[in-house]
């Protein structure tokens, strides 16, 4: 089990190798101009320099932190409304148009209507991250209990276990394979839009620093804020697929 | 399932019911079930006497999980009333538990052996240190207590039954309702089980109703066997089952009344698929 593991990530580790070597390759040739696309190394010195001394570090602690307050507002506000048209079959009927109008609607669209209410403030950009990244899990959790076993229902009716204790008990546990992977996708939504706010906004943040960066022309720091954006995406994912095998470990086993 | 419509009268009361001595348990009292113009139960009257096991037979589409149904509150009779202890049963009730068939539906996959159990502790409201002890002493009465901290998918299906049925027990039923409950088990476990089920129903005192389709099965578990006519339901002939108790899976299968019950039970239920 641990052989096989290591043996992934070395072939991970292959395949990324072989993306740096490529990108060297296409940089040394200069094949575009070294003024906007800057090699590996270059890169990487101006990742090791923003971090180690540079405003990099706060930037990326700033982004990180409006991703994660913007992904857990999204996720209770996702998951609780979620529980409350999910219990009733009416509720779903009555709110399921409204929800299919409001969904497909591009998140980043949001942001001129969050500003006239809210103005270019923090707030602003966790309402237009919350928006836009609560859809997997409302969606999830109605999904969820709507797909419960009907024969658990019974089960229920039989106990005698109350409305609260069905919610809690029944529905949210038979609905969290759903739920988690839905936050998965929910934290991915959310540092795209905290990047685009802080863009938009002018708001601290990798967004922004990679927005100036680039119009000044500092094609290293543009790219190294590209590289900490992949890191965040990446180690927020593997965090969440992590609790997810710890939480779902029931179905994980078999005989 | 086929079901064909009927439109005469259903002839209700067919058999004898008579009650047992005293009180009953279970009063069921011309009952009716239809959906729309179609009648899956057609009058139906059966007294149940408290510590009886009443066995249920008859060919498929003949309501005998319907009957269960209605007597877990599950199902509403359309006329008629099913009685527990006098009083009507107007929905699922704590002193009713079933066990289904699908017991792999109806186990939380997500809890243990002995959370699934605890959950009908929690039902009704028991303190955590006394739910710890009932949910061990159920396990163990039902040989889980070493799987206590299994998931259901880590189990056998006979292990999943038992667990459904160690559930039940803890609910502290008056009334132990069983839909084909071994249907789906290999002949030893099923017979294992059979066993352990006579074994609890004789040390608690429940009242029990089996549904099978396996008639051996009901004239080893049964005190009566109630032979279910088609289209629509409806009692075709109760016959008596006079085998000395605690049972045993040879002698009793060997003994000359068992032969005899399974010829006249046989023929009836040949009768009814011609």
């Amino acid at each position: 089990m641990k052989h096989f593991s290591l043996r992934k990530l070395f072939l991970g580790c292959g395949a990324l190798a072989l993306f740096i070597l490529a990108w060297k390759l296409v940089t040394d040739a200069k094949l575009v101009s070294p003024i906007f696309f800057p090699g590996p190394e270059r890169t990487y010195a101006a990742l090791v320099k923003g971090l180690s001394g540079g405003a990099m570090l706060s930037q990326t602690l700033e982004t990180v932190q409006r991703m994660l307050l913007g992904w857990l507002l999204a996720s209770f506000v996702g998951v609780f409304l979620g529980v409350l048209i999910g219990v009733s079959r009416r509720a779903r009927a009555f709110i399921a148009p409204t929800l299919e109008l409001l969904r497909p609607l591009p998140a980043s669209a949001m942001i001129p209507i969050a500003i006239a209410f809210l103005g270019f403030s923090d707030n602003m950009v966790l309402v237009v991250i919350a928006f836009g990244a609560l859809w997997p899990m409302l969606l999830a959790t109605i999904h969820g209990f709507a797909a419960m076993e009907p024969r658990l229902y019974e089960v229920s009716a039989l106990l005698g276990l109350s409305r609260a204790q069905v919610i809690w008990k029944l529905a949210l546990p038979s609905a969290m394979p759903m739920i988690l992977a839905s936050l998965r996708l929910g934290l991915t939504i959310s540092l795209i839009l905290a990047v685009v706010g802080e863009m938009l906004a002018s708001r601290q943040g990798l967004g922004q620093s990679i927005l100036a960066a680039s119009r000044s022309f500092r094609s290293p720091d543009l790219f190294a804020g590209i590289v900490i954006l992949g890191a965040i995406g990446l180690v927020g994912s593997r965090l969440l697929s992590f609790a997810e095998r710890r939480l779902l470990r029931w179905q994980a086993v078999s005989r | 399932m086929v079901v064909t419509q009927l439109s005469t009268r259903p002839r209700h009361g067919e058999g004898n019911s008579t009650p047992a001595s005293g009180e009953a348990r279970i009063r069921i009292f011309d009952v009716t079930l239809s959906y729309g113009s179609l009648q899956i139960i057609g009058g139906i009257s059966l007294d149940i006497a408290p510590g009886e096991t009443i066995c249920v037979i008859g060919p498929s589409g003949c309501g005998k999980t319907t009957l269960l149904r209605m007597l877990a509150g599950l199902a509403r009779p359309t006329s008629g009333s099913v009685e527990l202890d006098g009083s009507v049963l107007g929905g699922p009730n704590r002193s009713v538990a079933i066990v289904f068939q699908d017991y792999g539906k109806a186990l939380l996959p997500w809890r243990t052996a002995a959370g699934n159990v605890s959950l009908a502790l929690e039902a009704r409201g028991c303190p955590g240190a006394e739910r710890l002890a009932i949910t061990r002493e159920m396990l163990e009465k039902i040989g889980l207590g070493r799987h206590a901290d299994k998931y259901p998918a880590e189990m056998s299906g006979g292990m999943q039954q038992r667990l459904q049925i160690a559930r039940c027990l803890a609910q502290e039923p008056k009334v132990l309702l069983m839909d084909e409950p071994f249907g789906a088990l290999d002949a030893m476990t099923r017979q294992a089980l059979q066993d352990e089920v006579l074994g609890l129903v004789a040390t608690t005192g429940a009242t029990m109703v089996f549904v099978t389709h396996d008639l051996e099965e009901a004239i080893y578990l049964g005190d009566r066997i109630i032979c279910l006519q088609p289209n629509p339901g409806r009692v075709g002939r109760i016959v008596d089952v006079r085998l000395a108790r605690p049972r045993n899976q040879l002698l009793t299968r060997e003994n000359p009344e068992f032969l005899r019950l399974r010829r006249e039970l046989y023929d009836l239920i040949k009768d009814d698929h011609q």
